[in-house]
């Protein structure tokens, strides 16, 4: 994935950015759910490495704010900041709980 | 009037992605109500639209939102990527007018 400098953006499209890798990657986890309740192991595995791509660009981009920071330079507390957070974290948490699910269906043979 | 309904998990970014796209609207000249729901009211705001953007949070409920939308007749689509991760109101604005053409 590109890898996208948060310099040349407003800090509410930092909080876009965030939104955005973080809402990609819990659309893909859940449709990985999905799959695998279809019978399409191959697809639900390709949807979680898909999720992992775009939980990296957010993490990536998180990186440069706490580097930003550490720099002098923070970016600018809001709700929407907040909220982007949020959704980063949850997703997170989504996406190992899910990981796991699937590797307990596999070895369960369900 | 032109009527387009955004709608993600919480209503929260879409919010104010929608401010954006009135300002747009606003800016060209054109008529429009833009409003933005949590994903549990979209189903039922949808009557009242005549496109529908979604979140990329929600975009794994697309096809059930678009089954629902068939019968008002019309669309519904993922916001663009990019103008949502730039938080771009002009090109929301545009993209769900590219889902009325066919009204």
């Amino acid at each position: 994935m590109e890898q996208m400098k948060i310099t040349n953006l407003t800090d509410e499209q930092i909080s876009f950015q965030l939104i955005l890798h973080s809402g990609n990657a819990r659309s893909c986890i859940i449709q990985s759910l999905r799959a695998y309740k279809e019978g399409k192991k191959d697809e639900a595995d390709a949807l979680i490495a898909k999720a992992e791509q775009d939980l990296s660009a957010a993490h990536d981009i998180h990186f440069q704010m706490i580097q930003k920071e550490s720099g002098g330079e923070a970016t600018a507390f809001s709700l929407l900041l907040m909220h982007a957070e949020d959704h980063l974290m949850s997703t997170l948490s989504m996406k190992e709980l899910v990981k796991e699910m699937l590797d307990l269906f596999k070895t369960k043979n369900i | 009037m032109k009527k387009i309904l955004l709608a993600c998990s919480s209503g929260m970014s879409t919010s104010l992605l929608v401010t954006k796209m009135k300002e747009y609207a606003q800016s060209i000249g054109e008529e429009a109500e833009i409003w933005a729901v949590g994903q549990d009211k979209a189903k039922e705001d949808m009557r009242k639209a005549d496109a529908v953007l979604i979140g990329p949070q929600m975009s794994f409920l697309k096809s059930e939102l678009q089954k629902e939308a068939d019968q008002y007749n019309i669309q519904v689509e993922v916001i663009d990527m990019m103008a949502y991760g730039m938080a771009d109101g002009k090109k929301a604005y545009e993209q769900a007018l590219s889902l009325m053409v066919n009204q």
